[in-house]
């Protein structure tokens, strides 16, 4: 699928000068010594029932991603060239993730994304716009439409989502088979 | 497009302003800012084809004008312009062509320059609301002339030896959303970027424009595979240089090795890159040569031309 | 240029769109081998050449008005059909100019651009336009200065940015594309929006053409044919309005694909702008019903035979899967096997 990138393994780009790792999972990626002083984590940790996790080190913990992503203009608002941002965690995530990091200055060279965690798509319906979170089969309705969506194997960065669209338009109710996504 | 050459202005002794319009006075192409210009000097047994900066603002369709540094070791072009060129010649220019335009969607550029490295952010301070702050390196005789290039506001600054430019210093309060604009002699334009790379500043954001510099060498032997032509490129012109004396036209836009059109495939022998183009293994690979910059480390090479 | 403009025909429900015989004559047909496979069949977008689509800078015919009404329709139901990226402001000043500047050149007896400095008049009569405004300044026009001038030229446009030797659609009005969607492209790089074409990928196609465009020189414009089908002339075949569109073409049969199966042809243009140094994309289709296009005989025969050994997978991508036969089959009785020359021109003069 050419819309979309390979994602490669999670790994430190020493050519940096400082470190930013964000992401919705709520342990970092293995293998960090958090004794180097230039890196800095965000995680998710579920379960907080609202109490904020006590501030540490390198490492802050949120209560979750709609907590997380605000926050992440303001810090890089403040950033000198050099950073290098990565981002780890559901596709969906880690798109808005990289939109926020673009829209602050990053660009090629500063940004790695990798995806972990269950493999689910965002998806976009062309004829309604509405965005549907975590579809697991590339076959769903449209929650607000009630359209049968295809999933096409065609992605965009700006939406962080699949394009959906109807599977049914031309002889309705000849709707194929689902099937999971494994990529 | 064959233009007329209207004024001639000495800067300083080996600086000159050329202005050109067209002959009959219409409007010339519009260019935005960063464009440089292909013109073809005339000289006594050959001509040559120098690539020059457009300072003129981009809004200006009455006239470009350009700066030609009179190069001692050059081959030869920007001499007859210094020394032969006069007021009511008729040039051949061709269409303005832009490799070097300010990164559209960064909010900030840093621009380096030294000596005749200025010329292209000449036309960017003509961008209007563009964000940027320029530190030019040039020697203490040209100070004068450069000054009065520049405009009276704007976050510039002149430096007259290296000491007082703290590269290091500069590069590292730049904020997340700044991009770098270089253009200068080759060894300038190392120096900003290996001192970039140790920040840990990615290429992408970085911007260069080459000039080609002096690109004559070793005279070389050049066999033309599919046009059966031998040629000897001497040791101040180009190879490309020596293909168009020879009434060929290979395709080519930037003359600086950097934008990649003169590409052509090597048969045999080895090249010496002088390009920003080709990858480092590509370089490795040994089967392709920029012709606008490159040439021999072997004393014949063989071209698929 | 002559345009001979028709009153506006419709290009949804009722479909009264039709083609005069001089329409049928100049249409750009795209096959020049009784065999299509994609290539880089770019060449120089030069004035002349096998089809008088290609004599303008931007081709407009009899369609001039439906196509704008058209337009029109689909815009007033769905404005994202125009986005444009706000970095790309000066380039859209520089899309409104060449626009501008050809259609007075190439046909003045339609449109006139008169400048005094900044202070521009252009008239566009087929379209009863009188517009007084200053060039650079958007608020003295009625829209953005990239939707005001393509609302008044046929086909679809996109902008495309260059940086990092890469190109990205950062804008467009797209209107009567070929199943595409802006809204879910817009901001999409060369490679990305290229996505689901399949096996040109793999052909290196799209990367020999990305390099060839990155150094797209100013005044050396450049040009090739696209195609696909449609059922019935419909303009607006956006994936938005799929659901709207597709029982149409579940509703071609063999006694009716000769008046509704048409062939649409996209004549693309690629132009340097001159400030902001993006790439103008022009998508300007030209749509025509099976029957008229079989009253040339040579495009009824090559047509018959590209159909016919068409790679399945680009068959598919273009989607003609249910009434790929009905074409074959109306086409074949004028195929006597005869040996037809290379090329696209129509070889006949009259109907």
């Amino acid at each position: 699928m050419k819309s979309r990138p390979v994602y490669a393994p999670f790994k430190l780009d020493l050519s940096g000068r400082a470190h930013l790792i964000v992401t919705n999972q709520a342990e970092p990626p293995e293998g960090i010594e958090d004794s180097l002083g230039e890196i800095e984590i965000w995680t998710v940790r579920p379960g907080s029932l609202g109490v904020p996790a006590p501030a540490a080190a390198h490492i802050r913990a949120f209560r979750a991603t709609a907590e997380l992503l605000p926050q992440l203009s303001h810090r890089l608002m403040r950033e000198t060239t050099g950073l290098r941002f990565y981002t780890i965690g559901s596709e969906a995530f880690i798109w808005d993730a990289y939109n926020i990091a673009v829209q602050a200055g990053l660009g090629t060279g500063e940004i790695s994304l990798h995806r972990a965690g269950p493999l689910v798509r965002r998806v976009y319906c062309t004829h309604c716009r509405t965005l549907t979170e975590d579809v697991a089969q590339n076959i769903l309705p449209c929650p607000a439409c009630g359209a049968t969506l295809f999933v096409r194997d065609h992605f965009s960065r700006r939406l962080a989502a699949f394009m959906g669209v109807k599977v049914d338009a031309e002889v309705p109710g000849e709707i194929p088979a689902p099937e999971v996504f494994v990529s | 497009m064959m233009l007329l050459l209207t004024n001639i202005e000495t800067l300083t002794p080996a600086l000159k302003k050329f202005t050109f319009t067209a002959p009959d006075a219409a409007p010339l192409p519009h260019a935005g800012a960063g464009v440089h210009v292909v013109v073809e000097i005339p000289g006594p047994s050959r001509k040559w084809k120098n690539a020059y900066s457009l300072v003129s603002s981009p809004e200006s369709t009455a006239s470009y004008q350009i700066i030609v540094r009179r190069v001692e070791k050059s081959r030869g072009g920007s001499a007859w312009l210094h020394d032969h060129a006069k007021q009511g010649d008729l040039l051949e220019v061709g269409m303005p062509q832009n490799l070097f335009a300010p990164p559209r969607r960064a909010p900030r550029h840093l621009l380096l320059s030294a000596g005749i490295g200025l010329t292209p952010f000449l036309s960017y301070m003509h961008v209007p609301g563009l964000a940027f702050e320029l530190h030019h390196c040039c020697k203490v005789e040209d100070a004068g002339a450069f000054r009065a290039l520049l405009p009276q506001a704007g976050n510039i600054t002149l430096h007259t030896s290296r000491a007082t430019l703290d590269l290091h210093a500069l590069l590292s309060r730049q904020k997340l959303d700044t991009h770098i604009s270089i253009c200068g002699p080759e060894a300038f334009m190392d120096f900003v970027l290996a001192t970039a790379a140790q920040l840990g500043w990615p290429a992408a954001k970085i911007h260069k424009e080459s000039f080609g510099g002096a690109t004559g060498g070793k005279p070389f032997v050049a066999h033309l595979r599919r046009s059966n032509l031998t040629l000897n490129v001497g040791e101040e012109e180009s190879l490309l240089d020596a293909m168009e004396a020879a009434g060929l036209n290979p395709p080519c836009l930037c003359r600086g090795g950097a934008c990649g059109e003169c590409k052509v495939a090597l048969l045999e022998g080895v090249a010496d890159h002088h390009d920003h183009f080709l990858s480092p293994a590509e370089r490795a690979a040994n089967n392709a040569i920029m012709i606008c910059v490159s040439r021999a480390q072997t004393p014949e090479l063989v071209l698929d031309f | 240029m002559d345009l001979n403009i028709k009153p506006a025909e419709t290009y949804r429900g009722d479909y009264t769109f039709r083609n005069s015989g001089d329409a049928i004559l100049r249409f750009p047909f795209p096959f020049p081998d009784d065999n299509y496979m994609y290539s880089v069949n770019i060449e120089p977008h030069v004035r002349g050449g096998e089809t008088v689509a290609f004599q303008a800078t931007f081709d407009l015919d009899e369609h001039y008005v439906g196509d704008m009404a058209d337009r029109a329709i689909t815009l007033a139901d769905d404005p994202l059909r125009c986005q444009v990226l706000p970095h790309m402001a000066e380039a859209e000043w520089d899309t409104l100019e060449l626009l501008m500047e050809s259609l007075a050149h190439d046909y003045p007896q339609h449109f006139s651009l008169t400048k005094t400095g900044d202070e521009w008049h252009w008239v566009n009569r087929p379209l009863n336009i009188d517009q007084h405004f200053t060039f650079g300044k958007a608020e003295t026009l009625p829209y953005g200065p990239f939707e005001y001038i393509t609302r008044q030229v046929q086909g679809d446009f996109s902008l495309q940015d260059q940086r990092e030797n890469m190109l990205y659609m950062d804008g467009g009005m797209v209107t009567s594309q070929a199943d595409w969607s802006l809204n879910f492209d817009v901001g999409m790089s060369f490679t990305e929006w290229h996505g689901p074409v399949p096996l040109a990928h793999e052909m290196g196609v799209f990367d020999r053409a990305l390099q060839y465009l990155l150094r797209l020189q100013l005044g050396k414009p450049v040009r090739r044919l696209n195609w696909t089908l449609t059922a019935n002339p419909r303009l607006d075949t956006s994936p938005e309005n799929y659901p709207a569109w597709g029982p149409e073409k579940a509703s071609i049969t063999a006694e009716n694909v000769g008046e509704r199966l048409c062939l649409r042809v996209e004549l693309q243009t690629l132009t340097r702008l001159p400030r902001s140094n993006a790439i103008l994309f022009g998508i300007r289709g030209y749509l025509i019903r099976l029957e008229e296009l079989a009253r040339v005989r040579k495009w009824a025969v090559r047509m018959h035979r590209v159909i016919r050994n068409l790679n399945p997978q680009i068959a598919e991508y273009k989607g003609m899967t249910r009434y790929r036969q009905f074409i074959i089959d109306y086409l074949a009785p004028f195929d006597d096997g005869r040996v037809l020359n290379q090329g696209i021109a129509a070889e006949q003069s009259s109907l």
